[in-house]
């Protein structure tokens, strides 16, 4: 009556993007010993979609970023090219439109460092070479950080061949982006993607909101399929290369002995026994519920995770409206808007349980027009506040509070665009942390990871990588991991994981002459 | 690039690198295992529910009610319209069957939480027969809920609900009539319920309570088939539902599929937008091969099923005339369906190879599913022999 074989080299716990790209990782370096298991029905984590009366509604992605074009592949794009998945991608057509409404600040930016540098130009005379001047040092912090991620160098080095790089480490973006001396409204225009890696931006470092910046503007893209596509090709191409997939298998133990991973139990009782295991849960759960026993879990590993704040969560409202973008005046893929650019002020406003004023919304049909039958749209407005003001819900007042919450954010909207949304809504459904934890099982609702601050600096994760690893033959792969959050880094931190496994095994096999070690973990990053 | 002085520029990293060392070092060494978010959603969506019968009452000559307790005491918030997804074993059978909940949620909040489920027998069927015969007061039944989407959203849905009903099809309705007048959910709500004879109405006594406490809930019976019957008279047609409708409707249709293909011609020609028609999962059809694109040479075959979970395997019989999620039933192997409609996608599973006939009502599949083999075993019949793989239960 066995499900499993009795022994995995690598047991990776959630088919989400990290997970998957850690199984194909690790796949493509030959170790092929791998059985994944998924909580939910289906593969893809947050990256996933649901049907409402035959509509398919993407869940998630806004867009994808670190794609590039056929030509010229950045780095996700060039992986997944690498490990023969083969994704329909639409480009995304503008970056975003901000509209900021106590100051009249309206204006669409497009992918292309010195295109959008123009468009600001446009509306601020002169200061276009400037704005394309703070690109360029965006991206060349973004290529740094590319190279340095996997190619250990040391610091005379790092600051010869690194020199932007190394200099802004220590600052936050506001203190770096202040030297540039832009006018107040085009420190607005260039802040508004800050919440996808917020903290406010006098405590977000530069280097990720550099990272972000100098991608995003590379363009974006959406998959055809939604972002289920992305899921179902990487699961498809991850079973084909001999890893066992199981659906509805929540891990609930991870057994460790003499401080070494020996394998996992699941809920419904199964005990499996690996050599290492890949954990898609955040170490907050890891350390606190899932080893067993619990005295296997140093105090170092409770100090960390008690000493990192989570990220922001999701609300958002995610409709299908009874009309095409153009019968509705929707014309943009992407709108930021709010009263307020003022990113502390906004984060107070998102500890509370509402309203939110800063909202992004989405039309998915700009970039993928057939994701809805004819004279229809899918739309959708996210506000990404911090978990705190939901961690005391009570379970009678939850569908109160979604729908207030739905309410007010359309209602917001409305008034930023003067966009009529609630006499079209078709469907409508609220994603809350509450259906993030449903869903996925994430740690509080949380789908961002650990906050982008300057006490939890990338730059600080990188160097301490090893003092970040508690035991042995375990490996995270998430938005926890040391990439931090988006579908474009769960990539990235699937493949550290795999690298982890890598380079332990190597360690194991010292005997095994150098070039084969080389071989085994070249490129295993790059 | 200069920010501050070379030398604190270029200590950016050490700085950053002992901040985080420090806030480790700093940091609490107390374990903080609490997760109150997911303890809201396994609330909202326990796992594996436990009911007791407390009641059995007639709800008509060929209908019951079984009020069900949950045996810890919680019953987790739903909305009207929503339902319970009882597993049950029958014989060698292991199954679930989705029921519209019939009482309202207020009831499942108070002292003494209970749900009710109401069930017509009108002729032998499997699932009906075993409530009816074996199902009494003090019976434990396995089973989880809410479930569904078919429910009053006031983010969209207009204050005149106007509830298309048939059979049975009226229990999401019940519920409605009765949170309505109790002062629980803010809507007006106009049912118009068909029935062949006056005494196949279904929880008519609790429907004509709701009307009589509250003037928002207004029941007009329709009767196809009773010459004593002196109220509307025929089937719903075209007039009663112009006739009742009201300003800026919401209809929300519950019942058999061809009433569904007839309401939903109607309220086209009355120009009704899509977002003003909801209707429930309709389940499969008695007879498959009825439908249009069945192939005609499947009829009365039978094929095997080659059932992968995880390094096993198992073969067992399949009719082509039914669901792939009965075969396995019938099997004895669990299957999560639940809406039992093509539409939830609890019972998503993998076809390895062979051919299926999926139900065009109701598909809920995903486009990427669709194109790499996936289908709802619910709503797919064999066509060939097939290797399927599906989740370990």
């Amino acid at each position: 009556m066995n499900f499993y074989k009795d022994h995995y080299d690598v047991i990776i716990m959630g088919a989400g993007l990290a997970g998957l790209s850690c199984a194909l990782q690790l796949q493509s370096r030959g170790i092929k010993d791998i059985l994944i298991l998924e909580k939910h029905n289906l593969p893809g984590g947050l990256a996933t979609s649901y049907v409402r009366n035959g509509i398919e509604i993407e869940a998630t992605l806004h867009e994808m970023m670190s794609i590039g074009t056929k030509e010229d592949r950045l780095k996700v794009g060039a992986f997944f090219d690498d490990m023969g998945v083969d994704i329909d991608w639409l480009p995304v057509p503008e970056a975003y439109r901000f509209l900021q409404t106590t100051d009249g600040i309206d204006i669409t930016l497009h992918a292309g460092y010195r295109r959008m540098a123009d468009e600001i130009d446009a509306q601020f005379p002169g200061w276009g070479d400037k704005v394309y001047e703070f690109m360029l040092l965006m991206r060349r912090v973004y290529d740094s950080m590319n190279i340095l991620s996997v190619t250990p160098m040391s610091k005379p080095e790092m600051l010869l061949k690194h020199p932007d790089f190394v200099k802004t480490v220590g600052y936050s973006a506001e203190q770096v982006m202040s030297t540039f001396e832009f006018p107040d409204e085009i420190e607005q225009i260039l802040t508004p993607y800050w919440i996808y890696v917020g903290n406010p931006m006098n405590t977000l470092p530069f280097t990720i909101y550099a990272f972000l910046m100098a991608d995003y503007f590379c363009g974006s893209y959406v998959a055809h399929g939604l972002s289920h596509e992305m899921s179902m090709k990487l699961e498809k191409k991850a079973e084909e290369n001999g890893a066992q997939i199981e659906f509805r298998q929540e891990v609930e133990k991870i057994l460790v002995h003499n401080g070494r991973v020996t394998g996992v139990r699941t809920k419904r009782g199964d005990e499996i026994a690996c050599d290492y295991v890949v954990s898609a849960a955040y170490p907050n759960k890891v350390y606190t519920q899932m080893i067993e026993p619990l005295s296997e879990v140093p105090e170092g590993a409770i100090k960390a995770v008690n000493a990192r704040n989570l990220s922001v969560c999701p609300v958002s409202v995610m409709m299908v409206l009874d009309g095409s973008p153009e019968e509705l005046g929707i014309s943009d893929y992407n709108i930021f808007s709010g009263d307020t650019m003022d990113t502390t002020e906004i984060w107070d406003n998102y500890h509370t349980a509402g309203p939110y004023t800063y909202l992004t919304s989405i039309c998915l049909n700009l970039a993928n027009p057939d994701c809805t039958p004819e004279g229809m749209c899918q739309f959708s407005i996210t506000a990404l506040p911090l978990v705190d003001s939901f961690l005391d819900v009570k379970e009678e007042d939850y569908p109160a509070l979604k729908r207030k919450l739905a309410a007010e954010m359309i209602a917001n909207y409305e008034k930023n665009t003067g966009i009529n949304i609630h006499d079209h809504i078709v469907e409508i459904e609220v994603e809350t942390p509450i259906t993030v934890a449903h869903y996925v099982g994430a740690w509080k609702g949380s789908i961002y990871g650990y906050a982008h601050c300057m006490d939890d600096h990338a730059v600080a994760r990188l160097q301490m990588k090893a003092e970040d690893h508690f035991i042995k033959g375990l490996e995270f792969a998430g938005a926890h991991g040391m990439s931090g959050n988006g579908m474009g880094p769960a990539v990235t931190n699937g493949r550290a994981a795999a690298k982890g496994i890598l380079e332990a095994e190597a360690a194991k096999n010292k005997k095994t002459p150098a070039s084969v070690i080389k071989n085994l973990i070249g490129g295993a990053g790059k | 690039m200069k920010i501050d002085s070379f030398l604190k520029d270029v200590g950016g990293a050490s700085r950053v690198t002992k901040a985080r060392r420090m806030s480790y070092k700093n940091a609490s060494a107390i374990p903080q295992p609490k997760d109150p978010i997911r303890e809201l959603a396994d609330l909202l969506h326990p796992d594996k529910m436990r009911f007791v019968v407390t009641e059995v009452r007639d709800a008509s000559p060929t209908s019951k009610t079984f009020r069900l307790e949950s045996v810890d005491g919680h019953i987790p918030v739903f909305q009207c319209g929503q339902y319970v997804n009882f597993n049950l074993k029958i014989g060698e059978s292991v199954l679930n069957r989705p029921y519209s909940i019939s009482s309202a949620p207020f009831e499942a909040r108070g002292e003494k939480p209970f749900i009710e489920v109401t069930i017509r027998r009108n002729r032998p069927y499997f699932v009906p027969d075993y409530f009816f015969e074996n199902v009494t007061e003090g019976t434990l039944l396995d089973g989880s809920m809410p479930f569904g989407t078919f429910y009053y959203e006031p983010l969209r849905d207009s204050k005149n609900v106007v509830a298309l009903a048939g059979g049975s099809g009226i229990t999401p309705f019940v519920s409605m009539a009765k949170e309505i007048a109790a002062g629980y959910l803010d809507t007006d709500l106009t049912i118009l319920y068909g029935s062949v004879h006056h005494s196949d109405i279904v929880c008519g006594d609790e429907l004509a309570r709701a009307a009589a406490a509250c003037p928002r809930v207004r029941v007009v019976n329709v009767m196809s088939d009773d010459p004593e019957w002196e109220g509307e008279k025929g089937f719903v047609t075209k007039e009663i539902i112009e006739k009742y409708s009201g300003e800026d409707p919401t209809y929300m249709f519950c019942g058999p599929l061809p009433m569904y293909n007839f309401v939903s011609k109607v309220l086209g020609e009355l120009g009704v937008p899509v977002r003003r028609f909801r209707k429930d999962v309709l389940g499969q059809p008695a007879d498959i091969s009825a439908l249009p694109g069945y192939p005609a040479e499947s009829v009365g075959k039978t094929y095997q099923i080659t059932v992968v979970r995880g390094v096993r395997e198992d073969v067992i019989p399949a009719s082509a005339s039914e669901p792939v999620a009965v075969a396995l039933e019938r099997a004895g192997i669990p299957v999560d369906a639940h809406c039992r409609g093509g539409e939830c996608g609890f019972c998503r599973s993998q076809l390895l190879s062979g051919e299926i006939f999926v139900n065009p009502v109701g598909d809920g599949r995903r486009a990427m599913d669709r194109e790499m083999g996936w289908f709802h075993a619910c709503s797919s019949y064999p066509l060939t022999d097939l290797k399927i793989k599906i989740p370990i239960l």
